[in-house]
């Protein structure tokens, strides 16, 4: 009882709850990550209550997990050794959206839906993974690395400066935000690097572990003027990369994806009941799926060069892969997904990697695209040994920076309820995992148990891990259990 | 001077008795000055001496022994890849052994996945050839060519060419770092194998301990291999030509080409930059000093000051050159929108277009920095930062105020208020001053203007490259962060608890200004009574 | 004085390389830039082919490097460094090929050749230098007025019944002492071209040495001698052009005699000329023809003494003032008048020869390391650059390796020997005469 009032008094009585059935709802998530159980939540508004109630916890010996967004995949947020969870969904501020710098400055609890709304009003976008749920937090798939689906800028990351609360409590802007006075300053925050040390790598990928995020500089883009897409049938997996290959490093297009007929169904489906096995069953093994657009200045003009040179590479050098503005026997699929892939996934509908059996274990790496086919074969072979249909697994390649890698996802789709099946999920979704690992898959974002596979092979990586963990957070209470801590 | 017996024996076993020596006329080559970057200053004359040792090791196997004996048997040592960085890339305590890496001169490129990997003895005009050779570029830092392509990834590493990706720190993958114990990090996909290809994670990023926006000066370590990111480039070749001094590439007109435009003012100028990011078009886009245009013509540097004695305050004010690289990197018809776009840009603005070279002296492939030196024989960019170009822009104004007042020792340049450019498209933009002045002369007062612009980016609230071991970090910690410099030292402290990895940095400056008697009276912020860190 | 600058005194200075003193300015505005080491970025090929330093590729050790050097240097000038074995080493263990020089040039006014030659001559003068296989070399001259110390008496047996030596002649032939003892075919072909291009050539009644090797290791007094007697027993021909087929007597008379006698080399009395330029000359004229085809693939090796190191030379002296400049206003060498032009004319000019070039070339060019005294001490040295040139040859295919000094030509045909490749060696002066008809 005596934390629950040291709290209320940082943040407020109405905004400390240890009732169960609030409780209940950070116990669990989408992932197979067993359900813990915080004893609070706490709800704070501005940066220096975060900054008071770390501190708290820090001094007590208590437990913090952050929370931005509402719905969670990879159980980052399920509390595994009690303590405090610090709810940022009332930080909803938009502080700044600076078109000449092209950047905004968002707080913690700013949705993909708010910040697409917002930057759409100004005739600006931001970078997007693919399809996130509307009311997931941009700051907390920014620092977890969710991969875009943008590929044509060099730059990457759109990641700047940011204020963060250290494990220990402390306030800290970090890279060009660092400025004394701050945003009232010559510096705008447009570098995240610095200062001393590149302190902003050690929150990312960090699963809530380095400390809690406060607000953040992002690169946002202009919108588009033209946009059009060009959509491939793909039974060859290796034929499509031997594509992708030639033509990404030639700065061609926007957003480009490769969706198996299973997640495509899931992403296209109206009607999901209705749609999503009629889907399944017609469309193409894989859809090569590319938005070219036109941007500030005479974009037709940028748009007839592109696809000029994609003309050129098909006829002379690809034949057989057919790029045409829909789905073929999918009429207006085109139109709809140029929408989609640049907005987040509608809050109004059950989110397409749900809707099918209200769960999903997602497993996902960064790869050379040459072994994508390789990883569908190995995947495929461990699925079959546990009575997992091949037809059933969602499939999903994004690739990075010209095709120098990429992201590949395997969604196993699930009924959360159903225990039996959970557990089967769980012993491929292992065994799949060790052996993608030992042909080169790199798990980067290493969620739940893969940890452990991960830092178990990482020994050198693993040890520096601790020892910078232990300067930040040497009491242990940021989101502890996570990754090896 | 000297390390003891047993140690040189442990070390010689190590790399081999070619690979060591501790004779003094050896050991003198190794010395910082008297010339280059931050050359003759109070820093090198105070901080800096001769290595008792220097050992040349060959893979990341013997710099881990070398480090751990070094840990055993309380040696302090410094990494050293070129030493083109000057004082604070040299040894700075008695008895010191310096590590030169030139032998880790590995190299694998795989083109398909557009990265190199390279030893830390890799210098960046064989790197951006081999890359040339295969379908890529890489950004040269504006240290130049000869600068070492790991050193100055982990340290600096910007060009007109980050108009596409600024930050070095976007650029580094796959990378091997010997810790300050000896312990090796294998970070990114070579955490977990032999495959270098990625550069995160895994998990929480642990690239975070080899740099901050300026580099750690090997204080944290020595990186020993890395794989870095190529950019895709454009298929044409671009052929040397010319006889020394007069060489250049010549460029293929229809797929890489400079334009230089006269702007008709300094807003322009800047207006210029912010369209072409804006339109995301183009390869690099610079602003040109009016004197590194002198310094091009110039046959020697008798006729530079017969040049550049011609320019006025006027004539500075009123030189407005944008340069811009255009690059076909998707074909000649995306050149030519490219070109039509920046046209169009120019045409609003009243930019004129100027007569250009279809070659590039600098930037492609040399990055032409050894001319600094031409002028004054002693050079430094005071300060290098990476922003937006809402600071960028303004950055040069305030550092040619404080330079008025230390005019001389600096070389008289009319109020020349530096360089600046655009950087990622313009999401960020970029401001560089550079000083020069002959070592010769009474210097005092050169330290005294690094310091003094330290406190104007303070009192401005400017970000800078002058944080950790650049400036006194017991004077810039309190007001970036705040306090990032307690942070670094815990970093410092855990990973190097000895501090026998190159000391006394992170706080050498912090020393220089307690032990040079003219920096004194510039003290006016709080240091503790013994700086944290064992003496050596 | 102006308020923005210090009213700095001006000091003497000279190019005189018998004092270090007039190079500090120079050792001490080194900057480490490697300039001297590194291919010339711009045209830096590659990974492999990268240096065009033999001292510093030999030993990776900074100080036998230029930039190595200007340190050292500097602590010697100051009197802070005692000689030792291995200092000498550092010094000497150097062609004095004049890369870094031009690749110091390409981008400031330092003259680091001429530090590098007083470092020398600051060695011998304090009993220090040179190394005991100089030494050897200096008694030889002195006693048989050749390098190798062969029979003074020898020196024309090169001269066979079917070279036709004029009495007098406006061209004199200076062959040197390889041609004369140890590369006879050098100077026979040499007489050949011409002879074969209508022009009647006189030598020295007593040919000498040149001096090449005292000069080079410092000891300058000696060389200077050397440099008067020759220059006077050439101007008493009447001879108004001197040839010669080795760059390393090319440079000595081109530059180095006229640094030593303190004039211009447009004051010599005589043009210096090398059968490079006077057969690429003969060859526009149609004075010589190449009709003979010569069936080869072949590529060529830029010999220092023709390329970077033969600018012609202006005495000076004057002051050094504000910010480091000079007056009078002094045109820098930079290594601009190379022959580089010459030796590719001519051997594009002969039929058969199918020509490519090397990865290093003109200025970038790696020199052998036999020259100029160092094959005699540091034969190691000489040995390891020619298999690391001979390595491009390999690359590049060529079949024929071709140079135009007698000191290359030796160096690679002993390392072509030891490693056993299917490479010819040969100097340009015998491809032009294989290619005239007899």
């Amino acid at each position: 009882m005596r934390n629950k009032e040291q709290l209320e008094a940082i943040v407020g009585k109405e905004n400390v709850s240890d009732a169960k059935e609030v409780l209940a709802k950070y116990s669990r998530d989408y992932s197979l990550v067993a359900p813990g159980t915080a004893d609070l939540v706490v709800c704070p508004k501005t940066s220096e209550e975060v900054s008071q109630v770390v501190k708290w916890a820090n001094e007590n010996d208590v437990p913090v997990v952050p929370v931005s967004s509402q719905v969670h995949f990879y159980g980052c947020s399920i509390p595994k050794q009690g303590g405090i969870v610090v709810d940022l969904s009332r930080m909803t501020e938009i502080f700044e959206i600076d078109d000449y710098n092209r950047r905004v400055r968002i707080q913690p609890g700013v949705t993909w839906k708010q910040l697409t709304e917002a930057l759409g009003k100004k005739g600006m976008r931001m970078i997007m993974p693919l399809l996130p749920p509307a009311n997931r937090s941009v700051i907390t798939d920014y620092l977890e690395r969710e991969v875009p689906t943008n590929t044509v800028y060099d730059y990457g990351e759109p990641t700047q400066s940011f204020e963060l609360v250290w494990p220990t409590g402390e306030l800290f802007r970090l890279g060009s935000a660092s400025v004394n006075g701050y945003p009232d300053s010559a510096s705008k925050g447009a570098n995240p690097s610095g200062p001393g040390l590149d302190f902003y790598r050690f929150l990312q990928g960090a699963q809530g572990t380095f400390g809690i995020v406060t607000w953040m500089n992002l690169k946002a883009e202009f919108a588009t003027k033209i946009d059009k897409i060009y959509c491939a049938p793909i039974d060859d997996l290796a034929l499509a990369q031997d594509f992708l290959y030639r033509v990404l490093p030639r700065r061609i297009g926007q957003e480009v994806v490769l969706l198996n007929n299973v997640d495509l169904a899931a992403i296209l489906a109206d009607d999901f009941d209705a749609d999503f096995d009629r889907l399944r069953a017609t469309l193409p093994a894989w859809s090569l799926i590319m938005i070219i657009s036109g941007v500030r200045r005479r974009p037709e003009e940028k748009v007839a060069y592109e696809e000029k040179f994609l003309d050129q590479v098909m006829k002379n050098e690809f034949q057989k892969i057919k790029l045409v503005d829909t789905i073929p026997g999918f009429p207006g699929a085109g139109r709809k997904l140029i929408k989609m892939l640049r907005e987040p996934w509608p809050e109004d509908k059950p989110y397409w990697k749900t809707a099918w059996k209200g769960g999903v274990q997602s497993l996902f790496f960064i790869a050379r695209p040459v072994s994508t086919p390789l990883y569908v074969d190995i995947v495929s072979e461990v699925a079959a040994r546990y009575g997992y249909p091949i037809s059933d697994i969602g499939m999903y390649i994004q690739p990075i920076e010209h095709n120098r890698a990429a992201h590949m996802e395997f969604n196993f789709f699930h009924d959360p309820d159903d225990a039996a099946e959970k557990a089967v999920i769980g012993a491929l979704y292992r065994e799949a995992a060790q052996a993608l690992m030992a042909d080169g898959a790199f798990f980067s974002r290493p969620y739940g148990e893969l940890a452990g596979m991960v830092y178990d092979r990482a020994a050198s990586y693993t040890m520096a891990l601790k020892r910078t963990k232990k300067v930040f957070d040497p009491k242990n209470v940021m989101n502890p259990g996570n990754l090896c801590f | 001077m000297a390390i003891s017996k047993e140690a040189y024996n442990a070390l010689e076993s190590a790399v081999g008795a070619n690979f060591i020596s501790d004779d003094p006329a050896v050991c003198e080559g190794y010395r910082s000055g008297p010339g280059g970057y931050e050359s003759g200053l109070g820093y090198e004359r105070v901080m800096t001496t001769i290595p008792a040792v220097v050992i040349l090791p060959r893979n990341t196997e013997e710099v881990q022994r070398i480090v751990k004996i070094c840990n055993r048997y309380k040696v302090p040592y410094v990494p050293y890849s070129t030493g083109f960085y000057g004082p604070r890339s040299h040894c700075h305590v008695e008895n010191e052994l310096l590590v030169d890496l030139k032998r880790l001169n590995d190299y694998e490129i795989d083109e398909k996945h557009l990265y190199a990997v390279v030893g830390t003895g890799v210098i960046y005009s064989p790197f951006q050839q081999e890359a040339f050779n295969h379908g890529g570029y890489g950004i040269i830092g504006g240290g130049g060519a000869q600068a070492s392509v790991i050193a100055n990834l982990i340290g600096d590493g910007w060009s007109p060419l980050s108009h596409r990706v600024g930050l070095p720190h976007r650029r580094i993958l796959g990378t091997e770092l010997v810790l300050p114990d000896g312990e090796i990090v294998k970070m990114g996909s070579l955490a977990v194998g032999e495959d270098p290809f990625w550069g995160d994670g895994p998990g929480p990023d642990l690239r975070g301990l080899l740099r901050g926006f300026t580099g750690l000066r090997g204080c944290l370590g020595i990186v020993t291999k890395m794989a870095v990111k190529l950019l895709p480039f454009q298929p044409e070749k671009l052929e040397p030509t010319g006889i020394a001094p007069n060489t250049a590439l010549a460029l293929p007109p229809k797929r890489v080409k400079w334009i230089n435009f006269q702007m008709p003012t300094k807003e322009a100028q800047v207006q210029g930059m912010v369209e072409i990011g804006h339109s995301e078009v183009a390869g690099a886009v610079t602003k040109v000093p009016l004197f590194w245009r002198a310094i091009a013509k110039a046959e020697d540097k008798e006729d530079f000051w017969d040049i550049w004695g011609k320019e006025t305050e006027e004539t500075i004010k009123n030189f407005h050159i944008l340069r811009v690289l255009l690059i076909g990197f998707t074909s000649e018809e995306q050149m030519e929108y490219d070109e039509k776009v920046v046209n169009d840009i120019m045409a609003e603005l009243g930019g004129i277009s100027r007569p250009t070279k279809p070659s590039d002296e600098s930037w492609l492939k040399n990055a032409d920095s050894a001319g600094m030196w031409l002028m004054c024989g002693s050079y430094i960019s005071v300060d290098y930062i990476i922003e937006s170009l809402s600071q960028a822009t303004k950055h040069g104004e305030s550092y040619a105020e404080v330079k008025r007042k230390y005019t001389p020792p600096l070389m008289p340049d009319n109020g020349d208020p530096g360089w600046f450019q655009s950087f990622e498209m313009g999401h960020q933009g970029y401001s560089e001053f550079l000083i020069y002045w002959d070592q010769d002369e009474d210097t005092n007062g050169v330290d005294h203007f690094y310091l003094e612009t330290s406190k104007m980016n303070i009192k401005e609230r400017y970000y800078t490259s002058l944080l950790g071991p650049h400036q006194p970090m017991y004077l810039t910690g309190p007001k970036y962060g705040p306090n990032y410099h307690i942070f670094m030292l815990r970093v410092k402290d855990e990973f190097d608890p000895l501090w026998v990895c190159h000391p006394p940095v992170p706080l050498a400056h912090d020393e220089f200004v307690e032990r040079a008697p003219w920096m004194k009276a510039l003290k006016d912020w709080e240091t503790p009574a013994e700086f944290p860190m064992p003496k050596w | 004085m102006a308020n923005d600058r210090f009213d700095t005194p001006k000091k003497p200075v000279a190019l005189d390389v018998t004092d270090l003193n007039n190079f500090v300015y120079d050792m001490s505005r080194c900057i480490k830039c490697k300039g001297c080491y590194w291919v010339e970025h711009t045209y830096m090929p590659g990974v492999r082919f990268s240096t065009r330093c033999p001292s510093n590729v030999w030993n990776d050790f900074d100080s036998y490097g230029a930039f190595g050097k200007m340190r050292i240097g500097t602590a010697l000038a100051e009197g802070k460094l005692q000689w030792t074995p291995k200092l000498l080493e550092i010094i000497y263990a150097d062609p004095l090929c004049g890369a870094c020089d031009v690749g110091c040039k390409r981008n400031l006014d330092l003259e680091i050749e001429l530090t590098l030659e007083a470092m020398r001559i600051k060695a011998v003068k304090e009993g220090a230098g040179p190394m005991p296989a100089h030494k050897k070399v200096a008694a030889n001259i002195s006693k048989e007025h050749n390098q190798f110390g062969a029979p003074h008496a020898n020196r024309k047996k090169w001269i066979t019944g079917d070279v036709k030596v004029a009495d007098k002649a406006e061209v004199l032939y200076f062959p040197g002492c390889s041609a004369s003892y140890r590369n006879p075919e050098i100077a026979q072909s040499t007489a050949k071209i011409l002879n074969g291009s209508g022009t009647p050539f006189t030598v020295l009644a007593e040919d000498w040495c040149c001096g090449n090797t005292l000069y080079s290791v410092g000891m300058i007094d000696e060389a200077r001698e050397l440099a008067k007697r020759n220059v006077e027993a050439i101007k008493a021909t009447g001879a108004k052009k001197v040839v010669t087929a080795c760059a390393e007597c090319y440079r000595m008379f081109k530059a180095d005699y006229p640094k030593m006698l303190d004039i211009a080399t447009a004051d010599l009395g005589f043009e210096v000329v090398h059968i490079l330029e006077y057969a690429d000359e003969a060859i526009k004229k149609g004075s010589l023809k190449l009709t003979k085809p010569v069936e080869m693939r072949a590529t060529y090796h830029d010999s220092c003494g023709v390329s970077r190191l033969c600018d012609p030379w202006t005495p000076w002296k004057g002051t050094r003032g504000w910010m480091g400049m000079v007056e009078p206003r002094l045109k820098r060498r930079r290594g601009r008048s190379g022959l580089y032009a010459q030796p590719r004319n001519i051997l594009k000019a002969i039929p058969g020869v199918d020509y490519t070039e090397m990865i290093r070339i003109r200025e970038n060019s790696f020199c052998c390391a036999a020259g100029r005294g160092t094959r005699e001490a540091y034969p190691d040295l000489a040995n390891s650059s020619a298999k690391h040139r001979l390595e491009e040859v390999r690359e590049v295919g060529a079949e024929v390796l071709v140079s135009s000094c007698p000191w290359c030509k030796d160096n690679f045909s002993q390392a072509v020997k030891e490693n056993g490749d299917k490479v010819k060696v040969m100097d340009i002066s015998e491809v032009i005469a294989a290619s005239m008809q007899a």
